[in-house]
């Protein structure tokens, strides 16, 4: 089995439509585990039960939006070193700027390709290896 | 003073969302193959339209690829609304456009009326109406305050223009209006 199916992944996002999409797009990557949550309260409950190796979510959330979720989970011990990636509409400086004082490892604005979602993964997944 | 009753009027162009609350804002979009959601929260009778063509060469994309585009000016409009205090559960959307223009090509607008309506679907947002397909282009207006929108449907000639972002003023000629 190869090292990206055996990773568990977190694609959290408000949107039925993106999270399907994300997940089609990780499926094709070659993920396989995969795990989905509609905000980040159903995030977070995800993570304390069956807690994946990196957590990719929406920054734009009712309740609890990315960054809360990015900072709940460094706040959390044995889940505070999961890799992060964020996405977001406009890449808007003072998200990521929040977002790097938080820990957060990587960034991925919408609309995304294949392709920038694989790089944004490439350097994280690496270093899981 | 005596306020004036002349409404904003605000153009969308392709790859463009607007969302408003103020109340005499009427946005308008001429559409062929492209659609418009005309997206509102009726309780606090705010709103707002997309206009989107999703990219692609018909049946050769990939699934999802296309897509991706479509649903980052849906979330857009969906988060616009959200941010102003719109309830998810009370949104309600009108879908415009879809024509087949250009006769012998790819039929995109239906592809892309698909798209919209199955996104609809998948967010539990509300069809409430509207006007797709057909081969003729479309100009539309929408007060998200009031949620009328009105159809004007362009000749069969006419390929969807290049559209300046200007605010236009009202047609004098009506030509073939629908109401929705």
């Amino acid at each position: 089995m190869s090292l990206l199916a055996q990773l568990k992944i977190l694609v959290v996002d408000d949107t039925t439509t993106s999270r399907l999409l994300l997940r089609d797009a990780l499926e094709n990557l070659g993920f396989r585990n995969i795990q989905v949550a509609a905000n980040g309260e159903e995030a977070m409950k995800i993570m304390l039960s069956t807690p994946s190796h990196l957590i990719i979510s929406d920054y734009n959330m009712p309740k609890m939006d990315g960054l809360q979720l990015l900072k709940a989970i460094r706040e959390y011990k044995p889940l505070s070193r999961t890799p992060f990636i964020i996405l977001t509409g406009n890449a808007d400086r003072k998200v990521l700027e929040d977002g790097a004082k938080l820990g957060l490892n990587n960034y991925l604005t919408k609309p995304f390709t294949p392709e920038n979602l694989r790089r944004s993964l490439e350097a994280i997944v690496w270093r899981l290896h | 003073m005596i306020p004036s009753t002349r409404p904003n009027r605000i153009h969308i162009i392709q790859g463009d969302c607007y969302v408003t609350d103020e109340p005499d804002t009427v946005l308008t979009t001429v559409l062929g193959s492209c659609v418009a959601a005309c997206m509102r929260d009726p309780v606090l009778g705010i709103g707002g339209m997309n206009h989107f063509l999703l990219p692609g060469d018909g049946e050769r994309s990939r699934p999802g690829e296309a897509e991706r585009f479509g649903v980052y000016l849906m979330e857009l409009l969906v988060n616009g609304l959200l941010k102003r205090g719109a309830s998810r559960h009370s949104l309600e959307a009108k879908l415009f456009g879809g024509a087949r223009t250009v006769q012998g090509f790819a039929d995109i607008g239906a592809k892309n009326v698909e798209f919209a309506r199955r996104f609809l679907e998948n967010e539990s947002i509300r069809y409430v109406g509207g006007s797709c397909g057909g081969d003729q282009g479309r100009r539309i207006e929408f007060q998200p305050s009031t949620g009328r929108a009105r159809q004007f449907l362009l000749p069969r000639s006419t390929v969807e223009p290049a559209q300046p972002v200007v605010r236009r003023p009202a047609p004098v000629d009506l030509g073939d209006v629908e109401l929705f």
